[in-house]
């Protein structure tokens, strides 16, 4: 009966010798190679310091109007144009400005990355059903894992700072990206494909030429989806030392500064509106494009 | 005859309940304590639980804290009832006020002996540097400490954003003219980042500078040395009157050493109510030695241990120290139940 009333549970020295284990492996590991991987990000960090850098040294004027012209580029609606300039005017003049150009080069800089490592990633996906099979669960664990368990091993290995703080927000953000590329490409009617074969295309010109073109409007999909899951890990990335508009929130969570934490937040939606309609305009329109050159045909 | 019938039902209703209620008394009664979220406190809190609830019968329920959220749960809506561990630097006025209105009472005002915050150094640093011997000779060499994001800069690290002692390193920071020495104030976000960063330089032998405090086992264990501020403790005005206060109501900052700290436990009217007088002593004698604290602490990180799992090892291994808290049929009964 006893079996049945309490769980065969690992006995608790071994459990904790278990523990100690992972941790002093993780350790050694960290000691041998951290330094490495320190220095293999070091590019990493001079780009991320010298945007950071140039965003608050140019002046506000400047920034707002490059705000608004890729907002036209992007979206080609006055509105949003509008919306842009009066939502940094508001932020600079409630005194957010530095945090937000901090954050903006950030989530800038995590959004290049993610898609320099996801959309491969997803290319690589769609070609195999294995590799597929094979990534997605990862991709599962990088959005369902708390992100305080991983800030753990990658404060241990890189410090606190910009560069671990970008880590933690690319591992949350990228698999959007992956995910949406995969589908994409995946989505390609066959028989165009076909048609593509019957033509001699050979693989790289399929993917280059159809596939990559064709998936486009869900690939932007993704990047605006990792943009959006980019700033919302701004707060969780502050814990890790990086500057921004997550820094006076944490601020506010210690001292129940409600205003403090009000506005900072709602700088950080004003940026994920702003970045979701201007990416999200640019989707539809590539599809509309796209929605013409069928017709023709 | 009706009428008589009643009084004594109802007397033997209110007996019913005094005694009832003097039972409850001496059950000690339902107490919520806050388990604050640094390993310290949560032992204490531990310990506090088994010897409350093993020795004096109380029922008692930990919720997780911090200092400024618990301490304004308390004093705003008296709740929590007891914080073992409450830093009064941070809180210091409006605890002063709530003391006095009789809100709050100090059970305790030095729970754990030789505590305190301070700069420290990784012990690498000195044994590299011996000519270092106080703030002021490290703040002349901020190339010893380089900042990753640029590394002609010294990196201090300060504290994470919210914390009380931010405003005051802050402050320190203009005081001792860091920027202009070529010093950069590194927030380090939060306590798990501060604790890297410590941890980070002291496993890679690195030169390390900045804020911290004991008793801790990030102290203990990597064997931090603290740094002597080369100037005295510049009068309490300076310190509370601007060190402490938000840049804009501090403008003219004077260098000096950290205040003394002043740690408490600080309970509640209903806790001094409901637990009465033998709780209340108890909280008041139960003072930790430094190195004991210490020592306990590098136990919890070493085996990963949690509060409650520390306080039975504490409790069973360090019986000569909490022994005289108790008188001492307390402790049979607590050792009988460990």
């Amino acid at each position: 009966m006893d079996f049945f009333d309490s769980f065969p549970v690992m006995e608790q020295q071994s459990l904790r010798d278990f523990k100690k284990f992972i941790d002093l492996s993780f350790r050694t590991f960290a000691r041998t190679y951290g330094d490495a991987l320190e220095a293999f990000f070091q590019p990493l960090l001079f780009f991320l310091v010298w945007l950071e850098k140039l965003l608050l040294n140019t002046p506000w004027p400047i920034i707002i109007l490059v705000i608004a012209i890729l907002a036209w580029i992007g979206s080609r609606r006055w509105q949003l144009v509008l919306g842009s300039i009066i939502a940094f005017l508001a932020i600079g003049y409630f005194g957010m400005w530095k945090d937000t150009m901090a954050t903006l080069a950030i989530i800038t800089v995590a959004t290049m990355l993610c898609i320099l490592a996801g959309i491969p990633a997803g290319i690589l996906m769609s070609r195999s059903n294995r590799v597929q099979t094979a990534i997605l669960p990862i991709l599962d664990m990088m959005q369902t894992i708390p992100s305080f368990v991983y800030l753990i091993p990658i404060l241990m290995l890189l410090g606190i700072g910009k560069v671990p703080g970008l880590i933690a927000v690319c591992i949350y953000a990228v698999p959007p990206i992956i995910r949406l590329t995969n589908l994409g490409i995946r989505e390609v009617d066959k028989e165009t494909l076909e048609a593509c074969t019957s033509y001699g295309a050979t693989k790289f010109q399929k993917l280059k030429h159809v596939q990559i073109p064709l998936a486009l409007p869900t690939i932007f999909a993704g990047v605006n989806q990792t943009i959006m899951m980019a700033l919302a890990m701004v707060v969780i990335a502050s814990m890790i030392g990086v500057r921004g508009l997550g820094v006076p929130i944490l601020r506010a969570i210690s001292n129940q500064y409600l205003a403090l934490g009000l506005l900072n937040g709602l700088a950080i939606v004003a940026l994920a509106i702003i970045f979701d309609r201007i990416t999200q305009r640019y989707g539809t329109r590539i599809q509309k494009h796209r929605g013409q050159k069928n017709k023709i045909h | 005859m009706n009428t008589f019938k009643k009084i004594i039902l109802s007397a033997v209703i209110a007996l019913g309940f005094t005694s009832f209620g003097g039972i409850a008394n001496a059950a000690c009664g339902k107490i919520v304590m806050a388990d604050m979220n640094w390993a310290s406190a949560n032992l204490m809190a531990n310990v506090d639980k088994v010897i409350l609830e093993k020795g004096y019968g109380c029922e008692i329920e930990l919720i997780v804290g911090a200092t400024m959220p618990t301490f304004t749960s308390m004093n705003e809506k008296g709740a929590p009832d007891v914080a073992a561990e409450q830093w009064a630097n941070a809180v210091a006025i409006p605890l002063a006020k709530a003391v006095a209105e009789g809100r709050l009472h100090i059970a305790n005002k030095a729970p754990i002996k030789g505590l305190g915050e301070g700069w420290w150094v990784t012990p690498g640093t000195l044994k590299r540097h011996p000519e270092l011997k106080t703030a002021l000779d490290i703040l002349d060499h901020p190339e010893l400490f380089p900042y990753a994001e640029d590394p002609s800069k010294g990196a201090f690290v300060g504290c994470p954003a919210g914390w009380g002692c931010q405003l005051a390193n802050a402050n320190l920071y203009r005081a001792f003219e860091m920027e202009k020495k070529g010093w950069v104030l590194v927030d380090p976000g939060s306590a798990a980042g501060l604790d890297g960063s410590i941890a980070k330089a002291a496993e890679g032998d690195k030169n390390w500078f900045g804020y911290y405090w004991s008793p801790t086992s990030i102290i203990g264990k990597y064997n931090m040395q603290p740094v002597d501020f080369g100037v005295p403790f510049a009068g309490s005005e300076n310190w509370d009157g601007c060190i402490v206060k938000p840049e804009q109501e501090c403008d003219n900052p004077k260098p000096s050493a950290w205040t003394k700290s002043e740690v408490n436990t600080v309970v509640t009217d209903n806790f001094k109510k409901t637990a009465g007088k033998k709780a209340m002593k108890y909280l008041k004698k139960r003072t930790y030695p430094g190195d004991v604290m210490n020592a306990m602490l590098v136990y919890m990180a070493d085996n990963q241990a949690d509060g409650a799992d520390t306080a039975i090892e504490f409790l069973k291994t360090q019986e000569a120290i909490w022994t005289k808290w108790v008188p001492s049929s307390v402790a049979k009964k607590i050792k009988a139940s460990l």
